[in-house]
């Protein structure tokens, strides 16, 4: 029942007269197959999700659907922080408030793990509930793999990959030094030495989730977070690995970044960035495309993208996808199933990257496609195959399982806070970094979490 | 119309009469006061004694099991006793509070000082004076985000333009806590100078005027003379925004999330994290029944200091 | 201050208008933060952020009318309900009960005063959590009754302590009058008592009403979508790809406007309430 699977007479139905007509039905589902025009009449979907191009387009599309379904959706993209609280707070209550949520990369592993989230195989494998044509194949293994359990049942589908690369806004000012885009740490260390202060220009930003950010460097030291994730949780953030890596990320922060960098939001960053006032992010390619395409961009014709750096011990770019998902408790699941079929359709996708040109997408047919790659040519630079070899690298080993364990929002929690306080000289990486450690051992432990120490 | 007087001196019927004065006053206290107690102790005690008993589990809502389980009760408060973070949330909030109060106390004396004057302007102004005290405190939390970001900030602006590049505040351990208490006492500073604006205007003029006759300057009358009578109004001011800065959330909320690392994260902050960030019910639970006891404390304070201040006023 | 002799009427004077200029020019200050506020969300978003800013522009109503597509209207009524329907519930409550703890004297008096007012200052997660967890299973969470019903908590003890202290103010042979002209007690509160005491209670539901109107914290927590309030309808304006700063100001506009109103409606009673709510204890 994708957008295919909608015909036009259903398109036709007002949405006034769907209402009375549920009104008959009382919120019972007809089995599937009789009467598919009418099965969603007057259902009205309650849902959230996070805030993006994407979602956002989706929201004003919404009419589009409820004319075809007969559904009412109140569809509210809300911000990063606030849907995550909110929605942490709903599923751990069960409650029916929502029919869809955002699957937040961060809390996957503790939603799913939780049971909070319907699991959603018994859904795909359904052909009166799911369209032939739909294809959840197609979905790019790296960003489909956090919104799985380790058994590999699918609790949600990616709308967002984020795929880290390095976009260097000011690429003339590495040129002119003459060097190129770094390709290890030491070159990277080696261009910001170079083109912090030029032009008042700051080599280096980065938004406050550290614990995002700084990861890929301190695995490029060979760090790990945790000891065998899901499996053994045992913390290791005091490795000398992880030390080695913190100092360098807070180095980056402290020497390299403007003024005030420890407040900035995403949106700051980004800001800073087009205004072509810090050079360089290693970060998720939407939040650095608008350096290429947003209107009132300084760096349009001097930005370049690349692979982020390797470390000593290897190349860990980050990788993170939210999808759509539905809660435990929710009363319209099958209504909500095929919301998602709908939002996440090759059709509506195709289109919506074709309006907005880049939207995170997760599709491999669509990112593969010529159209799509052609789009994504930027200052010589092919973005969308940068894109999918990072996305393709998370898909080919599990190196970012550690992000998708249910503890990970806390201890998470205690890595921003020691990153915090090494860029602002409060302490040094190996004073932080021990006591994150073992107040993330104290709080798993409060947790009744079995570690070895 | 009923015959006699009520009082002692009544006799006869009059007895009878407040007797059944008596009765009726007595019923119609009980009919008053009933439905209140009742719906407080639905409402509040009950909630309270609920709070206390899950301060006893280690209630997880990512693991269910932990609901009611009193297996090990003091486990959270032994949690209490060696949680570094607790402990810093804990400085920080005795920081916040006592600066954030002081100087409340400091600027409201004086200004309301400023504006005891008969004057009609002044009284005009007085009314403006409030508005910081009753915007909303999500408000106060989206005012002071903007004067703090430097992007859209009119401080970091004319900071820029006399030649200083001021770092954001609220992103440097070292300042972010006083850009904290800065807000806090924005909004907290009327409330002080209300009552002591209120306290003045009860102040027998004569006071002053004995004052000035043995010879004394404005200093003198106002630590002599104005500022003993002010003692209780003050104390009490003191503790109720000592009581509101316990609460202080929205600010911390949306300028800081406690940090950068945990300068900034108060008791009440670091327990709202707890619960609702990380669903650690129990021990949340634990510290908001500390939060709790201080502010049972304090209010008793209030209570005792202001009945023994009472003849001052 | 009264004048005495001529150089010290001048002195006054000078001391008058010097105090006149330090006052204006600390309340200049101090409401710089609040005009920003109000300047930014007539702002054309295009200037905003410009370097220098620009103070001089034509102002624009787009951000007002921006928030109207979206979550804002229906929070605003949210909060409108709620926080009338909370001071409706808390005045006929605890309107008697504070006439009967000022009159009455009896056992655990003291102890409930002290609890009233303890839970009046109670930091809000207090009374959170429980209610968190019961409403899970009430089916309360994200409804408007449930948070009338929390805003309950402290705002019946503003109306008892407020309200406690404008009875005290009345003589009690109010009631004695009234009764040897034969009203019952009953007869005398509603005839008597409450008219005397009537600017106070206009004054107390203002406040109550300004008091839910302002809750940030409770609604962050019981509320997700259909219950949604303003204040914490305003922070859905961050997001994660910029800070809708002229909706953000433009709604935090809309949310204080009622609250100014209302506090400049009782300043008088601002005064004399909150200090006799505090002072008298």
């Amino acid at each position: 029942m994708g957008a295919k699977g909608f015909t036009t007479t259903r398109r036709r139905l007002l949405k006034g007269t769907a209402a009375t007509a549920a009104l008959a039905t009382a919120g019972i589902f007809a089995p599937a197959i009789v009467g598919r025009a009418k099965q969603y009449d007057g259902v009205v979907l309650n849902g959230v999700s996070t805030s993006s191009v994407y979602m956002r387009r989706v929201k004003e599309l919404v009419p589009e659907f409820e004319a075809k379904t007969g559904m009412t959706v109140n569809y509210e993209p809300l911000s990063f922080p606030i849907h995550n609280q909110r929605v942490d707070l709903e599923l751990s209550t069960q409650g029916s408030a929502y029919d869809f949520v955002n699957l937040t990369f961060i809390y996957s592993g503790r939603w799913i793990g939780a049971g909070w989230l319907t699991q959603l195989d018994d859904f795909i494998n359904d052909p009166n509930l799911t369209d032939p044509n739909w294809d959840p194949g197609d979905f790019v293994e790296g960003a489909q793999k956090s919104l799985q359990d380790a058994d590999g049942n699918t609790y949600g589908f990616a709308h967002f990959a984020g795929a880290m690369l390095t976009a260097a806004g000011r690429y003339d000012l590495i040129e002119k030094a003459g060097l190129g885009m770094p390709k290890d740490f030491d070159e990277l260390i080696a261009v910001c030495e170079a083109v912090h202060g030029k032009d008042g220009v700051a080599a280096w930003v980065s938004d406050r989730n550290h614990h995002w950010n700084s990861i890929p460097y301190l695995m490029g030291f060979g760090g790990e977070i945790f000891k065998d994730p899901p499996n053994n949780l045992t913390p290791l953030l005091d490795s000398p690995e992880n030390i080695e890596g913190a100092a360098f990320y807070g180095r980056l922060l402290r020497d390299y970044a403007p003024s005030g960098v420890l407040t900035f939001d995403n949106d700051v960053t980004l800001r800073t960035l087009v205004a072509g006032q810090a050079n360089m992010r290693t970060g998720e390619l939407a939040w650095e495309l608008p350096m290429a395409t947003a209107p009132e961009s300084a760096v349009k014709d001097t930005v370049r993208f690349g692979l982020t750096p390797t470390g000593p011990a290897g190349w860990y770019p980050g990788n993170n996808s939210h999808g759509y998902a539905i809660p435990v408790g929710s009363q319209n699941k099958e209504a909500a199933w095929a919301f998602i079929q709908w939002a996440l359709s090759k059709e509506l996708m195709e289109r919506i990257a074709r309006e907005q040109g880049f939207a995170a997408l997760c599709r491999r047919s669509i990112i593969s496609s010529d159209w799509f790659r052609e789009s994504l040519q930027i200052n010589g630079d092919d973005v969308a195959g940068l894109y999918l070899e990072v996305l393709d690298r998370g898909g080919e080993e599990p190196y970012m399982r550690y992000r998708t364990v249910p503890v990970f929002p806390q201890v998470g929690d205690k890595l921003n806070k020691a990153i915090e306080k090494i860029a602002t000289n409060q302490q040094s990486a190996e004073e932080a970094m021990r006591q994150a450690q073992a107040e993330a051992v104290q709080q798993l432990k409060l947790m009744g979490i079995e570690l070895d120490i | 119309m009923r015959e006699a007087a009520i009082g002692p001196e009544a006799g006869g019927s009059g007895a009878a009469i407040a007797d059944s004065f008596d009765a009726d006053k007595r019923r119609f206290y009980r009919f008053c006061i009933w439905p209140l107690a009742l719906i407080l102790i639905v409402i509040t005690l009950v909630p309270m004694i609920y709070l206390v008993a899950i301060s006893f589990t280690p209630l997880n809502l990512t693991q269910p099991q932990t609901f009611g389980d009193f297996s090990q009760p003091i486990r959270n408060y032994q949690f209490l006793t060696e949680d570094g973070r607790f402990h810093n949330s804990l400085w920080v909030q005795a920081k916040l509070s006592l600066w954030s109060v002081g100087l409340q106390l400091l600027f409201g004396f004086l200004l309301a000082l400023f504006l005891n004057l008969r004057s009609s302007f002044l009284e005009t102004l007085r009314t403006v004076f409030l508005i910081p005290m009753v915007l909303p405190p999500i408000v106060v939390a989206v005012i002071w985000k903007m004067m703090y970001t430097p992007a859209i900030s009119p401080f970091h602006w004319s900071a820029a333009a006399l030649g200083f590049e001021i770092p954001s505040l609220i992103a440097s351990p070292d300042w972010a806590l006083t850009a904290i208490i800065v807000a806090e006492i924005w909004q907290g500073f009327p409330f002080t100078m209300l009552m002591v604006l209120a306290a003045l205007q009860m102040m027998p003029e004569e006071y002053i005027e004995a004052a000035r006759i043995d010879g004394a300057n404005v200093w003198q009358t106002t630590l002599h003379v104005t500022l003993p009578f002010l003692k209780g109004v003050l104390l009490a001011a003191g503790l109720f925004r000592l009581i509101d800065s316990m609460k202080a959330f929205p600010l911390i909320y949306l300028l800081t999330e406690g940090g950068p690392g945990e300068v900034t994260e108060v008791t009440n902050y670091y327990s709202f994290t707890l619960a609702f960030n990380f669903s650690f019910l129990g021990y949340s639970s634990a510290i908001t029944v500390i939060l709790m006891a201080m502010t049972i404390v304090l209010t008793w304070a209030i209570v005792k200091i202001v009945r023994r201040g009472e003849a001052l006023v | 201050m009264s004048s005495a002799g001529g150089s010290l009427a001048y002195a006054e004077r000078w001391w008058r208008y010097a105090r006149y200029a330090t006052v204006v020019t600390v309340l200049a200050l101090v409401l710089l933060p609040f005009v920003w506020l109000l300047v930014t969300s007539f702002k054309p978003n295009a200037i905003i952020f410009a370097v220098p800013p620009v103070l001089l522009f034509k102002p624009t109503l787009q951000n007002y009318v921006d928030l109207w597509d979206g979550m804002f209207p229906p929070s605003f009524l949210n909060s409108t309900v709620v926080a009338i329907g909370t001071t409706v519930l808390s005045i006929l409550i605890g309107v008697p009960g504070a006439y009967a703890l000022s009159r009455a004297t009896f056992r655990h008096k003291e102890q409930m005063s002290l609890w009233i007012l303890a839970s009046r200052m109670a930091p809000p997660i207090a009374f959170t959590i429980p209610y968190f967890l019961a409403y899970r299973h009430a089916g309360l969470l994200d409804t408007l009754p449930g948070l009338i019903l929390i805003y309950l908590t402290f705002n019946l003890s503003l109306v008892v302590w407020m309200m406690r202290s404008f009875f005290d103010a009345l003589p009690p042979a109010l009631e004695e009058a009234s009764w040897i002209d034969g009203a019952s007690m009953f007869q005398a509160f509603f005839r008597i008592v409450l008219p005397l005491a009537a600017p106070g209670l206009a004054a107390t539901a203002i406040l109550c009403f300004i008091y839910a109107w302002n809750d940030f914290f409770f609604a962050l927590i019981l509320t997700r979508t259909n219950a949604m309030t303003a204040t914490v309808a305003i922070v859905n304006f961050m997001n994660l790809e910029g800070w809708e700063w002229g909706k953000i100001a433009a709604g935090g506009t809309l949310v204080m406007l009622p609250v100014i109103v209302f506090s400049f409606l009782v300043r008088r009673y601002l005064v004399a309430g909150l200090a006799a709510g505090a002072v008298k204890g």
